[in-house]
């Protein structure tokens, strides 16, 4: 799962260099904008509806990651 | 740039951030010039107050009028509007609906004498969905989106082929067929006098159509005939029925003969020395048209109408999709000329003589309000999101931000308002207590106003009536933050110190700064 959260976003944000310890303050794309782009296709991708505290608090990879899982138990 | 998108709401997922530039929200008083062309893009906000909302509406049009009195000759595309929440209390509540529609019929209008303007209606986009669909209520009250980010592809595809069919419309030639579809019946059968052109209906509607398309003709359009008749029949039609509008001289070339259309539409193509792919054939013939379309696929073949009535509607969608014309020609410069007297005339008449009265009529109120407990956390919480006004990008939390005001800094928020609503708190200054402003930044949403520039300044102007001589400040770049790179320069503030991590500056606080009058600030203290 956390590859593809990271294809995901390689994707959305349009940046190649993405591993588990990327934040937003390192990745110049991701925005707030793109930011949004992502929220939405994560939701798609694992059928999961995410809550606006949760997309506040996703800032880095590994954040995210943690996040999906926790929804997905 | 590609496009410079005027707008009222957050859009930049549809539209990406590669060559396009975006207006602040609702502000018109910054139009670059250089982008190739420019979009309008309003959506109607959210306002539950149908009055209030209406009112908002209706200042679309003077603003749409001025920034295409700013842009010369360049191409302007105006999205119509539509309204996605469609949240009626009382059920002859149709204010909003009827603004909506005098705005869209406005902009249209403003289509008619103005070649660079093109009218795209987005319903034909929203129309493909309920409101439950077009609405992500989620999204909208964390970004200000409008359109579901579910969307955001189908979007992206819609304006896709809405650029495509812009780019692709001049054609020049368009090719008629002859029977049924410039008159009413069949010459062969139904003679001269038989066949239905002009009197009653249906031979009204086909004289209509007729004249419409001598309009077309005198407007630079190529006229031509690709007709299974006896041509002498034919050019017996043209002299002698005397309801006949389109006559020989009308046309620049004619195939009326019993060969098959899609050679005859090939000859016409030499003969005439264009493209098949500028070519619109227009036949009531069902069969007719899948030949062409199956033969030569660069030719244009529209549905015909089945009824003679829907003719006019039929020729308006003609125009719209194939001929309308954008090349800029000199009569079309005069013509452009003309408008532009218009347009300042209107603007004038219009409550905004200029950007100026246009600031002034928003009136903007600022309050400035020291850091509290009640602010504190939404203080934090901007030091988190905002990335591209932010003067040094130093995240906060709510903790520090107490210490900080424990150890004597002086913290202040900045809320903004204006006539159509409250924005909230969405600004902070954090000035240490050595006086150095440490960090500096407001949220997007207010940006484009002068508000950032106003705001400084009356803190430079309260500190200097504090007693404070002497003021540092700092800037830090980011991957988001370059539009800030030369804000203190353009507040007068002096370089002092540049490397590539950051610049520093330094202002001495001689005296008071006035601040234009139409920002109604207020310090809460």
């Amino acid at each position: 799962m956390k590859q593809r959260i990271i294809e995901i976003m390689k994707d959305v944000l349009e940046e190649q260099n993405i591993d588990i310890n990327s934040t937003q303050d390192s990745l110049e794309n991701w925005n707030s904008l793109r930011h949004l782009n992502l929220v939405s296709e994560l939701e798609d991708e694992f059928d999961i509806e995410l809550e606006p505290d949760e997309i506040a608090e996703m800032k880095s990879v590994q954040k995210i990651v943690d996040i999906i899982k926790q929804k997905n138990n | 740039m590609r496009y410079f998108i005027f707008r009222n709401q957050t859009i930049e997922p549809l539209f990406g951030e590669d060559g396009i530039g975006y207006s602040g929200y609702d502000d018109i008083s910054v139009i670059p010039d250089t982008t190739e062309r420019y979009i309008w893009f309003y959506q109607v906000p959210f306002n539950i107050n149908s009055q209030q909302l209406a009112e908002e509406i209706s200042t679309y049009i003077d603003k749409l009028t001025l920034v295409l009195s700013h842009i010369e000759n360049k191409e302007l595309w105006i999205l119509s509007l539509v309204n996605l929440f469609p949240i009626q209390l009382a059920g002859n509540d149709t204010q909003i609906n009827e603004t909506v529609t005098l705005f869209n019929t406005e902009a249209l209008k403003l289509t008619k004498t103005n070649k660079n303007l093109r009218f795209i209606d987005f319903s034909s986009f929203t129309s493909q969905y309920t409101s439950q669909e077009l609405i992500n209520w989620k999204f909208y009250f964390i970004s200000q989106m409008q359109l579901s980010t579910k969307l955001t592809k189908d979007f992206k595809l819609w304006f896709m082929r809405k650029e495509a069919e812009i780019a692709g419309k001049r054609k020049k030639c368009l090719i008629l067929d002859l029977d049924n579809t410039l008159w009413g019946g069949i010459l062969g059968e139904d003679g001269i006098a038989g066949i239905q052109i002009g009197g009653d209906y249906p031979g009204k509607a086909f004289y209509y159509w007729q004249l419409a398309l001598l309009e077309l003709q005198k407007n630079g359009v190529i006229l031509a005939v690709c007709s299974k008749n006896n041509e002498n029949d034919v050019l017996e039609a043209w002299e002698k029925n005397p309801f006949m509008v389109l006559k020989k001289e009308h046309f620049s070339a004619w195939r009326i003969n019993w060969q098959d259309k899609a050679t005859n539409i090939q000859e016409l193509a030499k003969e005439l020395n264009i493209g098949l792919d500028s070519m619109v054939f227009v036949d009531d013939n069902p069969t007719e048209r899948a030949l062409i379309k199956e033969m030569l696929p660069m030719v244009c073949v529209p549905d015909f109408p089945l009824r003679p009535y829907e003719l006019m509607n039929f020729f308006s969608q003609l125009v719209n999709d194939y001929f309308r014309i954008y090349t800029i020609t000199d009569e079309d410069r005069q013509k452009t000329e003309q408008y532009k007297a218009n347009a300042k005339r209107t603007a004038e008449r219009s409550k905004f003589i200029d950007m100026e009265s246009y600031i002034k009529s928003l009136n903007i109120n600022i309050i400035i309000t020291p850091a509290n407990s009640f602010n504190v956390s939404r203080i934090a919480q901007m030091t988190q999101k905002t990335n591209q006004f932010n003067l040094t990008t130093i995240r906060l939390t709510e903790q520090e931000i107490n210490q900080q005001l424990a150890d004597g800094w002086k913290i202040y928020c900045i809320s903004v308002s204006d006539k159509f609503g409250d924005n909230g708190i969405t600004g902070a200054i954090f000035i240490t207590p050595s006086n150095h402003i440490e960090n500096l930044l407001l949220s997007c949403r207010i940006l484009g106003k002068g508000i950032e520039e106003a705001f400084v300044q009356y803190i430079l102007n309260y500190l200097h009536r504090e007693g404070i001589k002497q003021i540092t400040a700092e800037y830090r770049p980011s991957p988001k933050n370059s539009q800030t790179a030369d804000f203190y320069e353009r507040l007068g503030f002096n370089l002092s110190e540049e490397s590539i991590n950051n610049k520093l500056y330094n202002k001495t606080l001689e005296q008071e700064v006035s601040i234009k009058n139409y920002y109604n600030i207020k310090m809460n203290n």
